[in-house]
């Protein structure tokens, strides 16, 4: 009989310990596993490998619309365009060409259309060395006052490559000196950055002020 | 005279019904509480248990692997990727240059590289830091990862983007217990992410924090997976394995620039063979002034070289 009991006992133990159990796991007091922050998304835009701009020779490629270089459509030929200049020497853009930013050059020296543009044939360029480039060509022109930069381009230290590294897996693609520079103003505008990295915990930002003071 | 039933000292209707009432409700509680079990639903299949270490399968059961890779991303994602097991070219030793006078610091490469690498967006997994530091100085003490300008770059400060140095003497290699990562000929350092057994003595050895631990199952939308893939590169990594910056390798071992590079809007990133004398690489070691290797001093030699314009 006594063992009867203990038998009960024990399965009435366990029982009671199972049960408990179950409503542990449904209940779960210590807590589920929380939520997660949502972090969205980053904006494709920053996934983007387009440059900024398009060459002139790279419009060509896409057959775009080319109207905007046809010069002599407002232009008179072997009659060239006189330059005009405010008392600070700043030239002054003609209403014509508002959309023109000029900011070639520290201090705004490049300043005047004819270092690159020829005047005596606007629809192609000129060295100082006298040498005539196409519109498509314009890399050799800005070579030739940027040499160092030019050559480093060469080399391919400078500037944006892409595709292939493997010529023999397939094409490497260069980019033009105007697809990310702005001829007329060539240094970078800011940009937004992409988001930083998320701060799972948010006292997270505190730390590096804090690691500062001492 | 008793009944059988009363002066029975086993078992009567009673105790009988008192016995399996007890049992059967013990049974269900039991049932119940191992409940959670039902949850544990990713268990390794026997194939996958059984895998052989990377530098032990023959072509045949690397191809069998490849199979089952594709077969467990499709089964989790539904999309079908394709999974290679690239391996490094002969002639070629891989090599990373940043200009250090052209980085802006807008971390496009960070999230291009995240969505290249198929990296867990939540929580984030991330290969690069671009660390902004004040001009006229080098001490990492005082580089910044979170800063959020409204612009960049600002005024007295420049960027500096760290990942996998890949470094040519790597202490994450030497303390691997399991030989789960190791260099390849062509110079990446590669991670079986089946034989990492997560004990993250590597992240714990690299000077640079450029190795990264599954805490969690990544999450990845369906829709941002990259289904181009490579077995030691960018497949789904699982919970409790280390990842990190592996140059790309399904892109570079197929020929391509790593993706980091292909989205940088200035071309401070570079990346060639530097045993190829016309590559790109081997003109900026040759003639710009290459200035550091990330914290020379340690030793590492890494294949990341941080160099200037002028």
């Amino acid at each position: 009989m006594s063992l009867n009991l203990k038998t009960s006992a024990v399965l009435t133990g366990l029982s009671c310990a199972f049960l408990a159990l179950t409503a542990a796991f449904l209940l779960n007091p210590w807590g589920r596993p929380q939520a997660r922050e949502f972090i969205p998304l980053v904006d494709t835009n920053f996934l983007s490998t387009a440059t900024v701009r398009q060459s002139y020779a790279e419009l060509i490629r896409l057959k775009a619309d080319l109207s905007d270089f046809d010069c002599y459509a407002c232009h008179e030929k072997g009659k060239p365009p006189t330059l005009r200049f405010d008392t600070n020497q700043v030239l002054i853009i003609p209403t014509e060409h508002a959309n023109l930013v000029m900011g070639h050059g520290s201090h705004n020296r490049n300043n005047n259309c004819f270092n690159c543009h020829d005047e005596n044939n606007l629809e192609q360029f000129q060295t100082r060395d006298g040498r005539a480039l196409k519109l498509s060509d314009s890399t050799p022109l800005c070579g030739s006052c940027h040499g160092p930069t030019y050559r480093d381009w060469e080399g391919g230290a400078h500037g944006r490559t892409g595709g292939f590294w493997n010529k023999a897996s397939g094409e490497t693609t260069r980019r033009n000196c105007v697809e990310c520079h702005n001829p007329h103003a060539p240094k970078f505008p800011g940009r937004a950055p992409a988001p930083g990295p998320h701060l799972l915990h948010p006292d997270a930002h505190i730390a590096p002020e804090t690691h500062a003071a001492h | 005279m008793a009944t059988p039933e009363s002066n029975s000292p086993g078992m009567n209707r009673r105790s009988f019904l008192r016995t399996s009432a007890v049992l059967t409700s013990g049974l269900a509680a039991l049932a119940a509480s191992l409940a959670p079990l039902r949850n544990l639903d990713d268990f390794p299949s026997v194939e996958k248990f059984l895998q052989k270490y990377y530098k032990e399968m023959t072509p045949e059961e690397m191809a069998k692997v490849l199979k089952r890779i594709e077969h467990d991303v499709e089964k989790q994602y539904g999309l079908r990727p394709h999974v290679r097991d690239l391996r490094p070219m002969d002639g070629v030793e891989f090599v990373y240059a940043l200009n250090l006078t052209r980085c802006i610091g807008c971390r496009k490469c960070v999230h291009a590289c995240v969505a290249e690498n198929n990296q867990s967006r939540n929580p984030e997994i991330q290969y690069i830091r671009v660390l902004k530091l004040p001009h006229g100085s080098l001490d990492l003490e005082k580089a910044e990862h979170n800063s959020d300008p409204a612009k960049v770059p600002e005024k007295g400060f420049f960027y500096m983007p760290v990942q996998c140095q890949q470094c040519k003497n790597p202490p994450c290699v030497k303390v691997c217990p399991v030989h789960a990562t190791w260099q390849e000929t062509d110079g990446i350092t590669v991670i079986d992410y089946d034989w990492c057994i997560g004990c993250r003595y590597c992240e714990a050895a690299c000077p640079y924090w450029a190795r990264r631990f599954n805490f969690t199952k990544p999450e990845i939308p369906k829709e941002k997976l990259n289904l181009e893939m490579a077995y030691l590169g960018n497949r789904p990594r699982k919970q409790g394995v280390m990842e990190k910056c592996h140059f790309c390798i399904q892109r570079t071992r197929a020929g391509k620039y790593p993706a980091c590079l292909e989205v940088c809007p200035v071309g401070a990133r570079k990346f060639g063979n530097i045993l190829d004398p016309n590559s790109e690489v081997s003109y900026i070691l040759r003639t710009k002034r290459v200035f550091i290797q990330l914290k020379e001093e340690m030793g590492t030699s890494p294949r990341f070289f941080y160099y200037f314009d002028v």
